[in-house]
């Protein structure tokens, strides 16, 4: 109620918004029933608030009429709240005494009786001067940064984001779960719309990372554990056994010659075998051959050990054992990517029925000059090249009731890619094209389809495909035309299917460990879709790349290096400030019952035992309240949220 | 013996009673070896054999609702059918009155006032109360799998069936719509294979095992009809097959009775033996051949069931 002794001296400005708060409400009327409200000695309109004259005049005002606090009736806090609590500061005002009262999402934006809305506008305004009489003035609290970032996954993403950083001048941690970095980007074979190798401008970016001095490389690591918040975080990181000594390897591949155990290779899709010690691929960094314990025949000397005999350099060690390693970091960048829709799912296309029915990426492994078949267009069952080509876009995106809702975004490009990379491998051959619709939105990206269409003479079909099947060694493919409206049934020598893109598997796992929320879809969700595209909602976090949904090489460069902008920014500050509109504990009023200690997402809360009291780590609360509704003797309350305060809002609000 | 049989409820629908009674009757003579006595639901009727498309039709929803009531008031918890029609409208119907309050209202109004006359008493039974969907729907091929297990099926081989080379056809009724109406995954089911593998069959996979036969457009598109079933025919016999395994009635219409008929125009279709599923079980069973009803087939099953002329003469 008071402030110094004094009564406190509120000022109440209702904005306009040019017609979009006037036209329901009658503003001047709000300013002035105002007037006399108890606490209030001035109150008034004015047609923009935000506008510079408008915060001028909050300032004049506030300095000319003494105003303890400050109450504007104008949009949502999410947009302007900072911004006049900067005008209060610069005319002495506490930020902490600025209060926003909602009255155009809340109001005029929601009803149509202007009589009626007014009404509400004023209550709603009197409600927030009951709050701001009790306001007390906060300290911000202040922690410190550590600048240190930990990177998750390296694919292009991650080694972007990384190497972003690391330029700044901070230190990354980049860690990677398979034994090379690299990801998806590496199997490429070229990549649109320019048709550059995308290997040669992959590789330089590994090497950079490998070569920095800021960035420490952690491949065959997993994140275990996280613990901490923004700019002080405790990660506990996996070492996964590699059996290999990676300084000493000298990557002669004798051990790989000798070991008797094939399984299919990952890197090439399952379209070519490795060893069970092997190298991922040539360029493969860190330079180190790694043993696939799940397919090796076991450590036990007695049962193979063939590499162990054979490495020169004693490389191989049989005793390695999983090692947790424990890290400090102030900020964590997510860039784990995506995987493949499973073909499993498509059972009417035959997909892993048929080894002729290939995906996308097993495709580009067979355009790739480091592929399976040495960069000619061969197909997997029998090695002939294939002069009917068909590819088929988006199985399982935008197929809600089936499979994915969601455009995959690339397809429609790679697509147009393949097909015009198999009409330079197979100029007599035959590409064709099953689309709903091409979708080419991205720079030179329509002029590349055009080429496709135009100049290699792929055939394009509106349609949909429904079944793809066998008949001798011919695959029959049935579709419809739906620009002709004619049902197709077609011959074809190899099938490639545009699969979705999907979240990465295990993803929900690791989000788990980092806290951190997804979409619908298990995409990583951005704090804003428009404004903060490359934050997490929780501070300290960043996503990048196909963790985030599904895009290109271009876009996925474009949000590692932003994500990198905004880690920096935050290791630019001195000290973080953390808001102290926090919930701590009355001590003697709390009983020491721990529900709070329970309830609280942050694990900002802790039971003393020894006191039989709770306790609160300040900067880990973030004030969400849920201890406060929890509390059954009112022990927890939110500063300047109190239930006295709510009380008193509520009284103002149902007073008539 | 008998006594020892556990009692469960099977509705065969009509044309289980007429045309294809070979079907009926090797349920029956299969289900007996499995240590089943057949219920069948007193005063059944037709299901309605179409599940009705429009949604505000309730009436064409009462009649597989009251055969399903009549289970539950015999004191059955499951009832199974063998045709894919019948299976088809009695699992949708179940699932609308189970998941649906407003047509569960709507149904149970109409049945609420049924008067139900006791064939041998005359006793007259009203007010019947109400059907929320409680009795599980199941077809044969689920109920062995689920209920009966392969492991049972395969103690009881009587005869050995590992030259039959065939390809089950699934049709639509027993896929679609997915869901869980749906015995098994639409794009790439299993269920009929595991149960012709484990009664020791060759199982051959075709790409046309979830095709359309042609369906009712025999009696009024009959041209169309005959190209749909040609397709089906002519892929089993290319995939390799001896033998086309099903059980649907209207299929087998379409890919046994009209085999003659589907030569006037695809001269080249193939003649190949088809058999409900249910013949082949109780084949397999060592059911005697006089029971299967192989002379009401069209195109004759015993050289692909491997029955030597002889035996046939004996």
């Amino acid at each position: 109620m008071t402030r110094n002794g004094k009564k406190k001296r509120i000022g109440v400005f209702v904005c306009h918004c040019g017609v979009n708060i006037a036209k329901m409400v009658d503003v001047e009327r709000v300013a002035k029933e105002l007037e006399d409200y108890p606490g209030v000695v001035y109150s008034t309109d004015y047609i923009y608030m935000c506008s510079d004259p408008g915060q001028q005049l909050i300032v004049d005002k506030a300095v000319e009429e003494r105003l303890d606090s400050v109450i504007i009736a104008c949009c949502s806090p999410t947009l302007h709240e900072v911004t006049f609590q900067k005008a209060a500061e610069r005319a002495g005002v506490s930020p902490f005494q600025v209060e926003i009262a909602n009255i155009r999402e809340q109001v005029s934006w929601v009803h149509t009786d202007r009589e009626e809305a007014t009404r509400k506008a004023v209550r709603i305004v009197k409600s927030t001067v009951e709050k701001v009489r009790d306001n007390e003035d906060l300290e911000p609290i202040e922690v410190d940064v550590t600048r240190r970032t930990m990177v998750i996954g390296a694919g292009i993403s991650g080694i972007q984001t990384a190497l972003d950083i690391a330029d700044q001048g901070y230190e990354v941690l980049l860690v990677e779960k398979e034994p090379s970095i690299g990801g998806h980007m590496i199997q490429l074979s070229e990549t649109f719309p320019t048709l550059d190798c995308s290997q040669c401008i992959m590789t330089p970016k590994m090497v950079e990372v490998s070569r920095h001095p800021n960035i420490k490389l952690m491949t065959y690591h997993e994140v275990e554990s996280i613990s901490g918040y923004v700019g002080n975080f405790t990660v506990k990181i996996k070492k996964k056994p590699r059996y290999v000594d990676e300084v000493a390897c000298t990557m002669c591949g004798d051990c790989e010659e000798v070991c008797p155990e094939v399984v299919p290779d990952e890197f090439n899709m399952g379209l070519s075998h490795r060893k069970a010690i092997y190298l991922p691929f040539p360029q493969a960094i860190p330079g180190t051959y790694t043993l696939d314990i799940d397919s090796c025949l076991g450590l036990w000397p007695i049962r193979c050990s063939a590499c162990k005999d054979v490495c020169e350099v004693n490389a191989i060690d049989f005793d390695q054992k999983e090692e947790i390693i424990e890290e400090k970091v102030g900020a964590i960048a997510v860039c784990t990517g995506y995987d493949l829709y499973t073909m499993k799912s498509l059972g009417e296309f035959g997909a892993e029925k048929y080894e002729d029915v290939i995906n996308g990426l097993e495709f580009e492994r067979i355009l790739s000059a480091s592929g399976p078949t040495g960069g000619k267009v061969l197909r997997p069952s029998d090695g002939k090249v294939p002069k009917n080509i068909v590819f088929i876009q988006c199985c399982g995106s935008r197929d809600p009731e089936n499979h994915k809702p969601y455009c995959s975004k690339i397809c429609c490009m790679y697509t147009a890619k393949h097909a015009m990379l198999y009409k330079h491998h197979v100029p007599d051959g035959q590409a064709t094209v099953f689309y709903i619709d091409v979708r080419t939105g991205g720079k030179r990206f329509e002029e590349f389809y055009h080429r496709t269409v135009e100049e290699e003479e792929v055939l394009y079909l509106r349609g949909k495909v429904s079944k793809v099947y066998k008949e001798g060694d011919k695959i029959i493919i049935h579709g419809a035309d739906t620009l002709t409206g004619k049902k197709i049934e077609m011959e074809a020598d190899m099938v490639v299917l545009a699969m979705a893109m999907e979240k990465k598997e295990g993803s929900e796992e690791l989000l788990r460990k980092l806290n951190i929320s997804a979409d619908a879809d298990g995409w990583l969700a951005e704090a804003h879709p428009k404004l903060k595209p490359v934050e997490s909602i929780n501070a300290g976090f960043y996503l990048a790349g196909c963790a985030h949904g599904p895009k290109d090489i271009p876009d996925t460069v474009a949000q590692s290096s932003a994500a990198a902008a905004k880690v920096g920014g935050l290791f630019a500050k001195e000290k973080l400030q953390h808001d102290p509109a926090i919930v701590p504990v009355i001590e003697e009023l709390c009983s020491g019952c721990g529900i709070c200690v329970n309830v609280c997402p942050y694990d900002a809360r802790e039971l003393d035992e020894e006191r039989g009291v709770v306790t609160v780590k300040e900067v880990l609360c973030e004030g969400c309240g849920a201890c406060a509704a929890a509390c059954p003797s009112g022990a927890a309350q939110k500063r300047n949220q109190t239930d006295r305060q709510v009380f008193s809002m509520m009284s103002a609000i149902l007073r008539q | 013996m008998a006594d020892n049989k556990r009692k469960l409820h099977y509705y065969p629908g009509c044309t289980l009673k007429e045309k294809t009674t070979h079907l009926d009757v090797s349920t029956y003579a299969a289900m007996e070896i499995l240590g089943y006595e057949l219920i069948e639901p007193e005063n059944w009727t037709c299901c309605g054999a179409e599940y009705p498309l429009n949604e505000e039709m309730i009436m064409g929803l009462t009649a597989p609702v009251r055969i399903l009531r009549q289970v539950e008031i015999e004191g059955g918890d499951k009832v199974f059918t063998v045709c894919s029609f019948c299976f088809n409208v009695l699992k949708r119907a179940n699932e609308a009155i189970k998941s649906d309050p407003l047509k569960n209202k709507r149904i149970n109004a109409f049945l609420k006032d049924d008067i139900h006359i006791d064939r041998d008493s005359g006793e007259k039974t009203t007010d019947f109360k109400q059907y929320n969907g409680d009795v599980n729907v199941l077809h044969l091929l689920e109920f062995i799998r689920d209920w009966v297990g392969y492991e049972k099926i395969r103690s009881l081989i009587k005869r050995d069936l590992s030259g039959i080379k065939v390809v089950p056809y699934y049709g639509c009724r027993l896929l679609r719509p997915k869901g869980r109406t749906a015995i098994d995954e639409p794009d790439d089911p299993s269920i009929f294979e595991e149960f012709l593998e484990n009664i020791g069959c060759e199982v051959i996979d075709f790409p046309f095992k979830q095709e359309c036969c042609g369906s009712y457009l025999s009696l009024s598109m009959p041209d169309a009809a005959s190209e749909a079933s040609y397709n089906i025919l002519r892929s089993a016999k290319l995939s390799g097959a001896g033998m086309l395994a099903l059980s649907c009635p209207l299929c087998y219409y379409n890919l046994d009775t009209r085999q003659d008929r589907i030569r006037e125009n695809f001269a080249d279709s193939p003649e190949i033996p088809v058999l409900f599923f249910t013949q082949l079980l109780a084949w397999a069973l060592g059911v005697d051949e006089e029971v299967l009803g192989l002379d009401q087939h069209y195109c004759n099953p015993r050289t692909a069931l491997g029955i030597d002329k002889s035996e046939v003469k004996k």
